[in-house]
């Protein structure tokens, strides 16, 4: 949180040197139906943090994909790199990397059983004897090197596996830039490399890319979160709909001002209002709940309330709502629902008990991306289509197709593989899954990781609209700024304990970062 | 509300492809469905007209035969892609009816038990075996590849060791051996009974709740089990399944053969089971382990081979081919399917 206060004033000086280190001219591609990218010129400076963001299929990925030389984009555009030349319909790997342009993506292709000197000598190559062994001595000296010029809290030996997640990225940005010859020549592209960390890794991660930018590197930086962005961002380039719809500095660097390039106009709501709580009646019950990190977790959710928990990576937020669901073993203590205790044997209970659980980790836990929008959206109904000896699939598409349109799901059809359908719309058909069980209480971990910022909007558009109908939602997101927007009373865990609880008009993003880092327990 | 409106119509346009584009699509997707049977159908064609084979192939005994003989090793298919379906191997097919074979025979032969208790008797050891590897793959975690590769091993000992290398040839019911030989309406009588358990399995897979969670612990085990899915129950059944099928099959084996042979239901015949389950999932629907095109699948391979040893070409020529195909078939169904994916 301090490093980025830190750069405010080196940012002017280093856009004012002029030179460019990336030319973007004239890039166009087309797939068959779309036009994922529309005459896009942007330049990136020397030395600069320079971000990339737009929605979901703006073109942001088509167009790293063109640097990478994974596409070839069409005839006419260039890229320039240090002022050489590459036709765009002409790029390749091999092209990128003698240009000096070095890729790191989410999820770092890192191998997490080898340890940090093995990560960073595949790339580079080992040291090797006459007789072709490796030199470990020498691998080791170089990795020590290599690990003090980026700064990173990692020895040679430690399995990669055993580093936090924002050392993992490190050591992959590392691998990428070991070669450059001229230390700070050439461009690093960071391909949403927070996407799937949590947020105090954010922080972390975001330190060290701010020092190597503070120290000369220049970094083109895709992110979703646009926090983030508004934090450490020189310039901002924003693409929407294939297009160029901007390039922002300095003082126009703000969520709103991106928002509205992103979207096309000012989007006054992001967060609808949630409908006011009209109710007494206590849904769900927590009494002196232990279990996996959790100590002594007391807590009530009444009908129509949005509860919101906020807490760090590790806090016990995620075991929280897994044991409600019953997916995690309750050590000591009682969760009532509706006043009576549960016993919850296997999932299956907890759902007939009328509760839902939009996992975090949509990839493996939520999604089959190989099955269809329909197999899909009723896999937790499976049962209500068994009629007369047979799953009568018939009826089952035609309820998927009207819950299309109802949960705002952008697809072909109701027989499209769930894989080939964006973040956003993946995410909407795991919570119409869920929202079609009609449940009582609406557990949701994370519900708008690696989406953008118009998908979020219908997102909790689609929970707005199940509150209204008499759900309860307990729901659980590293992003404060978002939680605060939804929530109608939020409980900071720390370390497993309930240390603070707060209502409107005391629910803001500061307070709720200083609650969740802060180990001291507040009296609310 | 406004602000849900306003966001799907800001965001349509980029939602959907042109006709032009959908069309294509579905083109390619006719082809790949129906590549494999186009393929079988011009096979067929081609060793009728072939003046190496047209005297022998188009007969109706050469078909009867071919189709009769297929009907072990189609169970045996059947049984291999139910735990397919939900992403496990089980190697053990072929050698469990091996043994299940001889079990059947050494009743009747050495005990003098009737055929109804000796049928029983082997499909009740599939089951048993397959109800041994579900428990060690789905409740312990043992990956089931070496679970049943062990267990396939270990079988075809029993078997040697019951038999003592010999064939068993006495005593075996007639009836039984009836079913393997005969035909009703001129179609092998072992003909009926694949289409029965293949109509079995269709249904089970395709039309039945259990299908589709088989299918989806297949695509992705946690989040099945995060829909309420009881995972290990659910896998566990799939390998008793496929170990009654095995079973079955080794009843078929004595069935069509009058004996029992210790060198018959083994491995081998677990490779050809997996080979043509593979092949299968190449057509009808791409992608999937399915009972219509593994079907496809078993006779477009038994009818290619049998072309050409009808030729007068040499015997390792078979399982040259059978491997061929595999290999090509899963070559171009993965270039096909990323065609479609790099389209869409």
């Amino acid at each position: 949180m301090d490093a980025p206060a830190g750069r405010a004033g080196e940012a002017g000086d280093r856009g004012q040197t002029g030179e460019v280190a990336l030319r973007i001219s004239h890039l166009s591609k087309a797939f068959p139906g779309t036009r994922a990218l529309d005459d896009v010129s942007f330049d990136v400076r020397r030395g600069e943090f320079h971000a990339l963001i737009g929605g979901n299929g703006s073109g942001k990925s088509t167009l790293i994909k063109i640097l990478a030389g994974v596409y070839h984009g069409e005839a006419g555009g260039t890229i320039a790199v240090e002022g050489r030349e590459i036709p765009a319909d002409r790029t390749s790997p091999e092209a990128a990397r003698a240009a000096g342009l070095h890729f790191v993506h989410q999820n770092p292709a890192v191998f997490p059983t080898l340890s940090v000197a093995e990560n960073l000598a595949i790339g580079h190559g080992f040291e090797r004897t006459a007789i072709g062994g490796v030199r470990w001595a020498a691998v080791r000296r170089r990795t020590v090197a290599l690990l003090e010029r980026f700064d990173i809290q990692a020895r040679p030996d430690t399995l990669v596996r055993d580093l936090r997640p924002a050392e993992r990225a490190m050591v992959a940005i590392a691998r990428a830039l070991q070669d450059q010859e001229g230390e700070q020549r050439g461009l690093l592209v960071l391909d949403e490399p927070t996407a799937s960390l949590p947020r105090a890794e954010v922080t972390r991660l975001l330190g060290g890319l701010t020092r190597y930018a503070a120290s000369g590197q220049t970094i083109l930086f895709v992110s979703h979160r646009l926090d983030e962005v508004v934090e450490t961002a020189d310039r901002v380039t924003v693409l929407r709909d294939g297009r160029l719809a901007g390039t922002v500095e300095g003082e126009d660097i703000n969520e709103s001002r991106l928002i509205e390039l992103i979207v096309g106009r000012p989007l006054e709501h992001v967060f609808p209002e949630m409908p006011p709580i009209d109710s007494e009646q206590v849904v769900l019950e927590l009494r002196h709940v232990s279990g996996g990190p959790l100590v002594d977790v007391n807590l009530q959710l009444t009908k129509g309330e949005v509860l919101g928990i906020a807490g760090l990576l590790g806090s016990g937020r995620s075991e929280l709502l897994k044991m409600v669901f019953g997916a995690f073993k309750v050590r000591g203590g009682e969760i009532l629902l509706d006043g009576a205790p549960t016993h919850f044997r296997h999932i299956g209970d907890g759902m007939r008990a009328g509760i839902a659980y939009v996992p975090e980790d949509r990839g493996g836990e939520a999604a089959f991306f190989d099955m269809s929008v329909s197999e899909n959206m009723t896999a937790a109904i499976v049962s209500r289509y068994w009629k007369g000896g047979r799953l009568n699939q018939r009826r089952a598409d035609a309820d998927v197709r009207s819950a299309i349109g109802q949960f705002l799901v952008q697809a072909t059809s109701e027989r499209q593989e769930l894989g080939t359908l964006s973040g956003g719309n993946q995410q909407k058909v795991v919570l119409a899954r869920w929202l079609l069980r009609r449940p009582k209480v609406l557990l949701l971990d994370e519900p708008t990781q690696g989406v953008d910022v118009n998908a979020r909007a219908e997102i909790y558009n689609l929970v707005r609209r199940a509150v209204a109908e008499g759900c309860s939602v307990l729901v659980v997101t590293s992003d404060f700024e978002e939680l605060s927007h939804v929530s109608d009373r939020v409980i900071v865990l720390n370390q497993g304990r309930v240390t603070a609880e707060l209502r409107p008009p005391d629910i803001s993003p500061t307070t709720l970062t200083e609650l969740a880092y802060t180990s001291r327990e507040v009296a609310s | 509300m406004t602000v849900t409106n306003e966001a799907v119509t800001s965001s349509a346009p980029t939602g959907r492809g042109s006709t032009s584009d959908s069309g294509r699509q579905r083109v390619l997707l006719f082809i790949e469905r129906y590549a494999l049977v186009v393929l079988f159908i011009l096979t067929f064609i081609f060793f009728s007209l072939w003046s190496k084979t047209s005297s022998t192939f188009p007969t109706a005994a050469n078909i009867r035969n071919v189709l009769g003989n297929q009907a072990v090793i189609g169970i045996l298919s059947l049984a291999i892609i139910i735990p397919l379906v939900c992403g496990e191997f089980d190697f053990s097919v072929g050698s469990v009816s091996g043994l299940s074979q001889v079990l059947c025979a050494g009743f009747m032969s050495r005990l003098g038990a009737p055929l109804p208790v000796a049928i029983l008797f082997a499909v009740a050891i599939g089951a048993v075996i397959g109800l041994s590897n579900g428990n060690t793959v789905a409740r312990i975690g043992v990956n089931s590849l070496i679970v049943t590769l062990g267990v396939a091993t270990a079988m075809a000992g029993v078997v040697e060791w019951y038999t003592k290398g010999q064939t068993i040839v006495l005593h075996i019911s007639k009836h039984l051996t009836d079913l393997g030989s005969g035909n009703w309406f001129g179609i092998p009588r072992t003909l009926y009974f694949l289409a029965v358990a293949a109509a079995l399995v269709y249904y089970l897979l395709e039309h039945t709740p259990y299908g589709r969670y088989l299918h989806s612990i297949g695509s992705n085990r946690d989040a099945a089990r995060l829909v309420g899915l009881r995972v290990e129950r659910l896998v566990l059944i799939a390998f008793v399944l496929s170990g009654v099928l095995a079973g079955f099959a080794g009843v078929m084996l004595v069935a069509r053969n009058g004996t029992a042979s210790p060198q018959l239901g083994t491995v081998n015949d677990t490779l050809q089971a997996l080979a043509a389950a593979f092949l299968g999932a190449t057509a009808i629907k791409p992608g999937r382990f399915n009972v219509l095109g593994t079907m496809v699948a078993i006779f477009f391979l038994a009818f290619t081979v049998t072309g050409l040893s009808l030729a007068g070409v040499a015997n390792w020529i078979n399982d040259l081919f059978n491997g061929a195909a595999l290999f090509v078939a899963v070559l171009i169904s993965t270039i096909v399917g990323r065609k479609r994916a790099g389209v869409g």
